[in-house]
């Protein structure tokens, strides 16, 4: 009886940690790619800030630089980009570059762990191109992303 | 027998209580918000193949995102940058170790209410079975020797030709050239 009693509560604890491994769900996602980074670390200011056309060129900076691109839905929710159709190449390659700060429509497989949503986008049904046009509240963030041979009289 | 029974829930239960990952940790300050010195033993794993089950022998050599699992809680944190202060990321750094088991130094953002729960920034690694501390910041030199048409002075964002043919196709806004141009013009 008492060892019944001991597997029944150890598999009762074990069971979750088994869980963790989430089977994927499939999902339909439309928002924005945006680099991850900059969104969490807060290094280039406040998340609002750090997305649409005031931080399109340093979200381009950092998917080229391999940080992991998000996909932030409507309702604040992060997906991590592993993999866009075929494309896995999601640490620094071509295929995501292009989708910098635009919206997009996204198919796929929901999979979640630790806090984390990650999804394999099995295809972009529509680019919107860039949506969120906040450069006029924000400025182009961070204030180097333009470079002085950019500006008036620049070199 | 109950003490028996009590000693073995706790056994089970000790490595599920919240660890302070913190200890031993010699991780330099970002000066970020929501920074937690974190030292821990991890496998790296390629997280496409531990989602999916595709897994090529390499880890997708460096262009797949990577993970790292913890040893002592089986938590998968999602490493996001390496240590350089240059947009970089940390598959790169990592890719090396490839299904092995390291130890990382760095530094994990904590902030929940915005979503950022087990990411990290590598510092270095301390390579399987001991040894040296390697410096997670090799991103660049692989850059320059993957891109010798690109080399020159400033930093590697501005010479990447992936990066230059979409700001000259769509402007630093992203909003055409034309938009750039006079926007520009008004705010500089």
């Amino acid at each position: 009886m008492m060892r019944s009693l001991i597997f029944g509560a150890l598999s009762a604890i074990a069971l979750p940690m088994a869980g963790q491994a989430a089977e994927g769900t499939p999902i339909q996602v439309t928002g924005e790619i945006i680099d991850t980074w900059c969104y969490y670390s807060g290094v280039m200011g406040s998340p609002d800030a750090v997305v649409g056309s005031a931080h399109h060129t340093c979200a381009l900076w950092c998917s080229a630089g391999g940080i992991p691109v998000g996909l932030l839905a409507e309702d604040g929710t992060v997906y991590m980009v592993l993999k866009v159709g075929d494309d896995d190449q999601t640490a620094g390659g071509d295929g995501i570059l292009k989708l910098a700060a635009h919206t997009v429509e996204a198919d796929g497989t929901l999979y979640q762990r630790d806090g984390l949503n990650y999804i394999v986008v099995s295809e972009v049904v529509s680019d919107l191109d860039i949506t969120n046009q906040n450069h006029d509240d924000y400025g182009n963030v961070p204030p180097f992303s333009i470079p002085k041979s950019a500006r008036p009289g620049g070199e | 027998m109950l003490k028996q029974f009590t000693a073995a829930l706790a056994l089970v239960a000790a490595p599920l209580a919240a660890q302070d990952f913190s200890e031993g940790s010699e991780a330099r300050s970002w000066n970020l918000y929501a920074e937690v010195p974190a030292t821990f033993e991890a496998t790296v794993v390629d997280l496409v193949c531990e989602f999916t089950g595709d897994c090529p022998a390499d880890c997708g050599a460096g262009k797949r995102q990577l993970g790292l699992v913890r040893t002592a809680d089986d938590v998968l944190v999602l490493p996001m940058k390496n240590s350089q202060p240059a947009f970089t990321g940390a598959a790169v750094e990592l890719q090396p170790f490839c299904n092995q088991t390291i130890t990382v130094d760095g530094l994990m953002i904590d902030d929940p209410e915005l979503g950022a729960n087990n990411v990290y920034l590598v510092q270095t690694i301390v390579p399987p079975g001991g040894g040296d501390k390697i410096k997670a910041n090799q991103w660049t030199k692989k850059w320059a020797a993957e891109h010798p048409e690109a080399k020159g002075k400033g930093p590697w964002f501005r010479r990447d030709p992936s990066i230059a043919a979409i700001i000259e196709e769509e402007g630093y806004l992203g909003l055409g050239p034309a938009f750039d141009k006079e926007w520009i013009a008004e705010n500089f």
